[in-house]
């Protein structure tokens, strides 16, 4: 163990060089980390002084890592807002649960159909619905999108999926850690966990005006630290009492982003979640065998086109309500169909509670899928668009591709 | 005056879009982390805009400033409406796509058709026709002072904008 700064030192020139890279290239990091994690770990050589194994600080760089999700999770519990979901009125909570509600359902019937169990069904359907925050909104700025009529929609859904999942990761966990398996045993556990939840926040709301004044500290120094303090305790407080840890930060997010502090929390936080975040997601691309991948290639990629066809219909549908251009609701379904940090946390959490070990590269080659091919499609949204309304006329003229053409020819 | 509307964007901030009397369109997305962009789309391509502008804070409040007229108000803004009685003066600057640009004050017929008069041309470049002439070609971005009453006014305005009077 002599060497174990240079070790860490070594992983994280790695991460630096993924992450360099990847905004060099315009495009997301997680995948890059993923694979650069991959490319090394137990089988890879050793240089001299430079070991590529990450033999002795294997255990270390996954530690690290799960302070990363702790940060994710924190944050997402504080950007999670129910208050301001509400907010957002009718057509972003039906547009939610229409995106939401076919996607899980496609995941979930692709999962059964292959033959995996009712949990990691369960899984599978979870990872395949939850949007990449981050890559939507690269997406969205890179292409300069902000000003589009869809982008209220993407966004709205997106903070939608956020509540979304903030519910699914707490009832999965009570799911996956009690090793329940019947349908009945499923639904009970499930109950607890949402129970203890639900008793959670509604104390947290009660609690809101005390935690207002116990954290009005202007010292950022003493804030920061107060703040990791609680995220820690809490953290590991849910771990004994049977609620994954990552859970717990989640739910102290959830609760904290109700205080007047939230804003300032989700500044100091950021670098945090960046840092810690990045080492996450090269530990798990560490942890796969790139020799694994093989046997999950064909599930991924079949997961990966029924999500794109998920993602398209439930577009035109959200689209079609929000009265939007063609074009426009090919933009909303591809910008959404981006898959990243939240189907690598889903699926972190069923490994830790020992399910079946091919959803790992499954996770792994399904975000590497749709992180890169999501930015493409909806760069080229129109040209696609175009491909169909050309498809359409050829095949006699259906109504809907009558209209779009007028009105493309018209624009 | 223009109209202005405001939506909340989740997670990113929020969005003013102008409707301009131009007819353009000018979207301001304000950004949480205080990154201001602008969109500007033209009347005939509401769907690709003709040009995206990043600013950062600073700048955005800098430019504000300047747009805002703190810096430098508009040296004939307060005098742009002069009344003398019923006599009007209204300075008026030729927008791009107006009718009348590159016809001359004889063709338009200004006088014969609108009642009101053009007494002075600001070019673009700064250059003065005092009392221009009836051959005097209309350019874009001139200002023209204009002389006549409240009704001749808006006839002659409606006459460089739209190319008619009525």
């Amino acid at each position: 163990m002599d060497n174990i700064i240079l070790e860490i030192g070594l992983a994280l020139a790695l991460i630096a060089f993924a992450v360099a890279l990847a905004h060099k290239l315009g495009l997301s990091n997680i995948p890059f980390l993923i694979i650069i994690g991959m490319a090394v770990g137990p089988h890879a050589p050793q240089f001299g002084v430079f070991d590529f194994r990450f033999i002795e600080t294997g255990s270390l760089i996954t530690f690290m890592g799960r302070i990363g999700v702790l940060f994710l999770l924190f944050y997402l519990g504080l950007e999670a807002n129910v208050t301001r979901l509400i907010e957002a009125g009718r057509s972003i909570l039906v547009g939610g649960t229409i995106y939401v509600g076919i996607n899980f359902t496609v995941g979930f019937t692709f999962g059964y159909l292959t033959g995996f169990p009712l949990r990691e069904a369960l899984i599978i359907a979870g990872l395949t619905t939850v949007s990449s925050s981050a890559i939507v909104a690269k997406i969205l700025f890179d292409y300069r999108r902000m000003a589009n009529p869809e982008t209220q929609i993407v966004l709205g859904i997106t903070m939608f999926e956020d509540v979304f999942l903030a519910v699914y990761l707490s009832l999965i966990s009570g799911i996956v850690l009690s090793g329940a398996t019947s349908v009945g045993g499923v639904l009970s556990s499930g109950g607890i966990a949402l129970g203890f939840i639900v008793g959670l926040m509604v104390v947290g709301r009660w609690a809101t005006p005390l935690l207002n004044r116990l954290l009005r500290i202007s010292s950022n120094e003493v804030f920061v630290v107060v703040v990791f303090a609680c995220l820690f305790l809490l953290a590991g407080l849910g771990e004994t009492i049977h609620v994954a840890e990552s859970i717990g930060a989640l739910l102290l997010g959830l609760i904290l982003g109700e205080t007047e502090h939230s804003e300032r929390m989700e500044r100091l936080v950021v670098p945090f979640r960046d840092f810690f975040g990045a080492i996450f997601f090269f530990s798990f691309g560490l942890s796969i065998d790139p020799f694994t991948l093989g046997g999950a290639v064909w599930l991924a990629v079949g997961a990966a086109l029924l999500s794109l066809v998920g993602v398209i219909i439930a577009g035109f549908i959200v689209g079609r309500r929000a009265k939007l251009s063609t074009v426009g609701s090919f933009n909303t379904g591809f910008t959404l169909l981006a898959r990243g940090e939240f189907s690598i946390i889903i699926v972190n959490l069923a490994l830790a509670g020992g399910l079946m070990a091919v959803l790992q590269p499954f996770a792994a080659l399904y975000v590497l899928i749709l992180a890169s091919a999501s930015p493409l499609l909806a760069k080229e949204s129109e040209r696609i668009y175009a491909l169909f309304a050309k498809l359409f006329r050829r095949r006699g003229r259906t109504k809907m591709a009558d209209e779009d053409l007028e009105a493309a020819d018209g624009s | 005056m223009s109209t202005i509307s405001e939506v909340f964007l989740p997670g990113v901030g929020r969005k003013f879009q102008v409707e301009t009397m131009t007819g353009d369109r000018l979207v301001i997305v304000i950004h949480d982390d205080g990154t201001r962009e602008l969109y500007h789309f033209t009347r005939r391509n509401m769907e690709r805009p003709a040009s995206v502008l990043r600013l950062s804070d600073g700048e955005a409040r800098q430019i504000a400033g300047i747009v805002g007229g703190l810096t430098y108000a508009p040296r004939n803004l307060p005098m742009a409406e002069v009344i003398l009685g019923d006599l009007v003066l209204e300075w008026f600057t030729i927008e791009e796509e107006a009718a009348c640009i590159g016809r001359t004050i004889r063709d338009l017929e200004v006088r014969t058709r609108t009642g009101a008069s053009i007494v002075s041309i600001l070019e673009a470049d700064q250059t003065k026709r005092l009392n221009p002439e009836a051959d005097t070609v209309l350019n874009e971005g001139a200002t023209l002072i204009l002389a006549g009453d409240r009704r001749t006014i808006n006839a002659v305005k409606r006459l460089l904008v739209e190319g008619r009077a009525g």
